[in-house]
């Protein structure tokens, strides 16, 4: 659970030193135990062992010469990952203060920097928020499988009054439908006691004795798209030719 | 005998005994509420997406751009030992489009129930209780000789899920006591199944909540509060 914890962070932290000494401690803590999974840094060593699995599978010709190559390669992408930007820098507010003070004295760092040069583009070709954003795999979100109706959204800023506005909106909405769903199901089990007070006298014991069997397991779970007819027999007879083959690690 | 009024179709019960081997003059009758749960989620409220939307963007905006050479790499590497490519099938089926009420496929985000029934009447799979162990035996058997075998179906529970009790209308030739039937509904759902085979009954429907309001107006209310979606 810690280290999944800490690939989050990785994806996730803004550019703020502190965290990033917090985020490496963890890191260190993760590699002690000795389980390396789930971690978005890709460390030098590691990347060795990894780029041989995957030209043992595709090309068969790389040989030493071109190895070199692509550690250099992962490196570098490495490096940047790393020191990659976010699109907006959070601050605080005294380190924001802190930045003001230097713009006056004529030093402006190479984030600020940065940060102009993006305002600069925004106010230019706008923001580019009129058409919802795809969220997810294209084709799998839920707007174009029409789960959502494009129109209806309610337009919005990003701006902080719009996000108190839009989850005021959100929250009133859900708890509507949550106290429907309660008043239902108490309505249901109203029902319920009154037809088995209903019933004749000899059949009311059975009735009361809670039935514990388990639920069938292959019960079906709603999804976002209805299963494709023969798609799962496609699935097995591939699973099955690969059986034969050994696991590559 | 009980003497409380249950609902709104009760006025009275008498309780006297008649002729037949029943010690009462109600008959009870077991009918199954016989209903497939959603295969696809329901539509998502524009309100609730918008915020979901409005999150999803501001947390970007906080996260670091990684540089496009380090997605194409984890794309490449990722593929597992076969790879199917597929659409994803439509949430809105042919049965839909054709309002066939017949297939199971209808309307995969309501839960359709079945009504079979003679011409004219449409009612749900129902038997009259005759000594039997319980009263789920004999729901279990009225649903049976409707379809058949209840390998794809589950009884949710040992009690009934509600009851109406109806009154005859009284007519002039009618001189046997008063009967009231009281019918009780027992819940059941299908399982793993896409087409039943439901034969020994003249016709077939599987209809939403809102369809079978069609089907039965006067129960309107009654049936609101009993099925929920």
């Amino acid at each position: 659970m810690g280290m999944l914890r800490v690939s989050s962070i990785k994806r996730l932290t803004g550019s703020d030193s502190s965290i990033k000494k917090l985020s490496h401690q963890l890191l260190q803590r993760c590699s002690v135990s000795g389980t390396a999974k789930g971690k978005g840094k890709v460390k030098a060593g590691q990347a060795l062992k990894r780029s041989k699995v995957s030209t043992k599978k595709g090309s068969d010709g790389g040989g030493g010469g071109r190895k070199t190559g692509l550690v250099a390669e992962l490196e570098e992408m490495a490096k940047k990952c790393l020191t990659a930007p976010t699109p907006i820098r959070f601050l605080k507010p005294k380190q924001r203060e802190r930045e003001a003070e230097r713009e006056k004295l004529g030093l402006i760092s190479k984030e600020r920097q940065r940060e102009m040069e993006m305002l600069k583009k925004q106010a230019k070709e706008g923001t580019g928020f009129e058409k919802p954003a795809i969220i997810g795999t294209s084709g799998l979100d839920l707007i174009s499988l029409g789960l959502v109706d494009a129109d209806s959204i309610p337009k919005y800023e990003l701006t902080v009054e719009d996000g108190r506005r839009l989850a005021k909106e959100y929250s009133r909405v859900l708890m509507r439908k949550h106290r429907a769903r309660q008043k239902a199901e108490t309505t249901l089990l109203r029902l319920k006691k009154e037809a088995i007070e209903a019933l004749p006298e000899h059949l009311k014991p059975a009735a009361l004795v809670p039935d514990l069997t388990p639920f069938p397991a292959n019960r079906f779970m709603a999804t976002l798209t209805p299963p494709i007819e023969g798609y799962i027999d496609k699935i097995r007879e591939a699973a099955e030719k690969t059986s034969g083959k050994e696991k590559l690690r | 005998m009980q003497s409380k009024c249950m609902t709104p179709l009760l006025r009275s019960l008498r309780a006297f005994s008649s002729s037949s081997s029943t010690t009462s003059s109600d008959k009870i009758v077991a009918s199954v509420l016989f209903e497939r749960l959603p295969v696809v989620i329901p539509k998502i409220d524009p309100v609730v997406y918008a915020f979901q939307e409005f999150s999803f963007r501001w947390k970007q905006q906080y996260r670091r751009t990684y540089p496009d050479e380090f997605f194409k790499k984890y794309e490449s590497r990722g593929k597992g030992d076969y790879q199917i490519d597929y659409v994803p099938a439509p949430r809105i089926t042919e049965a839909d489009k054709t309002n066939d009420r017949r297939r199971l496929y209808l309307l995969l985000h309501g839960t359709p129930h079945a009504t079979p029934g003679g011409k004219p009447v449409w009612h749900f799979p129902e038997k009259v209780y005759e000594n039997e162990d319980t009263l789920r035996k004999c729901a279990e058997s009225a649903l049976k000789s409707v379809l058949g075998d209840l390998s794809n179906t589950y009884f949710v529970g040992n009690a009934p899920m509600a009851h109406v009790a109806v009154q005859p209308t009284e007519t002039a030739h009618d001189l046997s006591p008063f009967k009231v039937i009281k019918r009780f509904f027992f819940k059941s759902q299908v399982i793993a199944a896409n087409k039943l085979n439901i034969s020994k009954c003249d016709d077939f429907v599987w209809v939403t909540k809102d369809e079978l309001l069609e089907y039965f107006p006067e129960q309107a209310e009654f049936l609101n509060q009993m099925i929920i979606s």
